[in-house]
């Protein structure tokens, strides 16, 4: 009985997290490093994803030593062929067996991935988060929307060059025991994209009268997603301003005459007690006095200096140390009375 | 005893002594003049450690018998620029050896080419490449292998350029 390879000597302490911690945890590897935001996933971060599948999960080691893979995907320009297959050539610089590359089809046809076909017409956008912020004064949020991403399909193909059966046995069981549930997954980004195995096909070289290898070739699907960042909208939301009102608390002081007169207006009141018909006072002001009210007064007369002015006048035009006088008929001789002049110094 | 027929065709004009002369002064040409060597790595197929599935030879695991040098006519063909497959991963192909040598040496030498053996050429001083045997040229009853029809006296071998994952000398 064949004894087993993976002995597991301890036992995981930390359980693994699942259901809503576990989406958090998801969410966690979207965001990480980053804004609220995901990031873009793009053609290439695709390309770079199925490349870090083909390295780790479909590593192939033979005789100790790990099949060694390009790390690219060929393109047009040949240069960059040598720069990855320098590591292990020939002496006429040719890449030698074995070896294994990824070739992707340059078309990349509208995804076939059921959660993301044709459910949602003409890029609409949807929330995705709400994101606090502050600028010292304003506290707010910002509404985070993106559209439903794009699904493509993309086909790759997996191949492996070599001299050997063994070596294509090797990959052969990797693959199938990977794909023994039809799909796989790379993770890119932060996001599991399922990889579909399709097809398995053998392009070795057989001829007589030239090299003889083992090219085997194993087709994959990636149903991919295209996240442009470029179709992300920030929109501010809910605004809250704080205003602070600063209030005196300290006792008022009466106000001085000299602040008055610095101000240019004051009022002046005549009061006539009961008896009393006639006020003199000396005057330490140049001004124009306007009648304003009066009351319990029938009619009054102005003099100034002892010099008849006017009766009932509105305006009253006074100098400094004139000495005014003011008489008033009551219209009820048993209350007091008052005139109320406005004074506007000149 | 073997049982030997003399071969009388063309007799009135030609006959084994004009053949052993002209095919003498031939190899001593080729062999003497031209002088180019091959090495020749005979795989010794009782000592070679193999799987026992698919006969494939495991890591560094083929035994030789010893080298044995050869004189011979060289023509390497011209390389060909191509794809592994399909993998558009493009390299220069290095194009076959066609090794053509007279039998008598073979003969004379004792040993014998097989398909599958290596033979090693020398290209410059300190850069050889090895070339896997796709045709051993045992066959040689044709006209071409043969003295203008009186005997065969050579034989052509072509044999594949082999990456040095596959052989890499002793």
């Amino acid at each position: 009985m064949p004894f087993p390879k993976q002995i597991k000597k301890t036992l995981p302490l930390v359980p693994k997290k699942e259901l809503s911690a576990r989406r958090e945890q998801l969410l966690e590897y979207i965001n990480k490093d980053g804004t609220y935001l995901p990031k873009s996933v793009l053609h290439a971060d695709l390309d770079r994803g199925m490349l870090d599948f083909v390295k780790t999960s479909l590593e192939v080691t033979t005789a100790g030593n790990i099949v060694p893979m390009l790390d690219i995907i060929i393109t047009t320009q040949n240069w960059s062929q040598y720069l990855e297959t320098w590591k292990f050539v020939d002496l006429d610089y040719n890449p030698a067996p074995p070896f294994m590359t990824v070739v992707r089809s340059p078309d990349v046809k509208y995804g076939t991935n059921p959660a993301l076909q044709y459910t949602i017409p003409n890029r609409k956008q949807f929330y995705y988060a709400s994101v606090p912020t502050w600028d010292g004064n304003v506290q707010g949020m910002d509404i985070y929307t993106i559209p439903q991403p794009v699904p493509v399909d993309i086909t790759y193909s997996v191949k492996i060059i070599c001299n050997r059966m063994r070596e294509l046995n090797q990959l052969n069981k990797i693959v199938m025991q990977t794909f023994s549930s039809r799909q796989a997954y790379t993770f890119i980004k932060g996001q599991y994209v399922p990889i579909i195995l399709n097809n398995v096909s053998d392009e070795s070289q057989m001829a007589m009268d030239s090299r003889r290898y083992y090219v085997q070739s194993y087709e994959f699907t990636m149903l991919g997603y295209l996240i442009d960042e470029e179709e992300f909208e920030v929109k501010p939301a809910i605004v809250r301003a704080a205003q602070v009102f600063e209030i005196d608390v300290s006792t008022l002081k009466k106000r001085k005459k000299q602040d008055s007169l610095v101000q240019g207006e004051f009022d002046f009141n005549f009061l006539f007690i009961e008896g009393n018909d006639i006020l003199s006072d000396v005057i330490d002001f140049t001004a124009d006095m306007k009648f304003v009210k009066s009351n319990n007064v029938s009619s009054y007369d102005v003099y100034i200096n002892n010099n008849y002015y006017g009766s009932d006048v509105n305006v009253v035009q006074i100098t400094t140390n004139d000495v005014l006088r003011i008489q008033v008929t009551k219209e009820d001789n048993t209350k007091e009375s008052n005139i109320l002049f406005e004074n506007t110094l000149i | 005893m073997e049982n030997l027929v003399p071969i009388t065709r063309l007799g009135k004009f030609f006959g084994g002594e004009d053949y052993a002369l002209d095919t003498g002064m031939g190899q001593e040409w080729l062999e003497g003049d031209m002088n180019f060597t091959v090495i020749l790595y005979r795989i010794d197929r009782y000592k070679t450690k193999t799987d026992d599935v698919y006969g494939e030879v495991l890591e560094d695991g083929v035994q030789f018998l010893a080298p044995v040098e050869l004189k011979g006519l060289v023509q390497v063909m011209a390389p060909t620029n191509k794809f592994l497959g399909n993998s558009k991963v493009e390299q220069q192909e290095p194009g076959n050896m066609k090794f053509s040598l007279y039998q008598k040496q073979l003969d004379d030498l004792g040993v014998e080419i097989f398909m599958g053996d290596y033979l090693g050429y020398y290209e410059t001083e300190d850069r050889v490449r090895y070339y896997s045997v796709n045709d051993d040229g045992y066959v040689r009853s044709d006209n071409k292998h043969t003295y203008g029809g009186y005997k065969p006296f050579y034989r052509t071998v072509v044999a594949t350029y082999v990456s040095e994952n596959e052989f890499r000398g002793l």
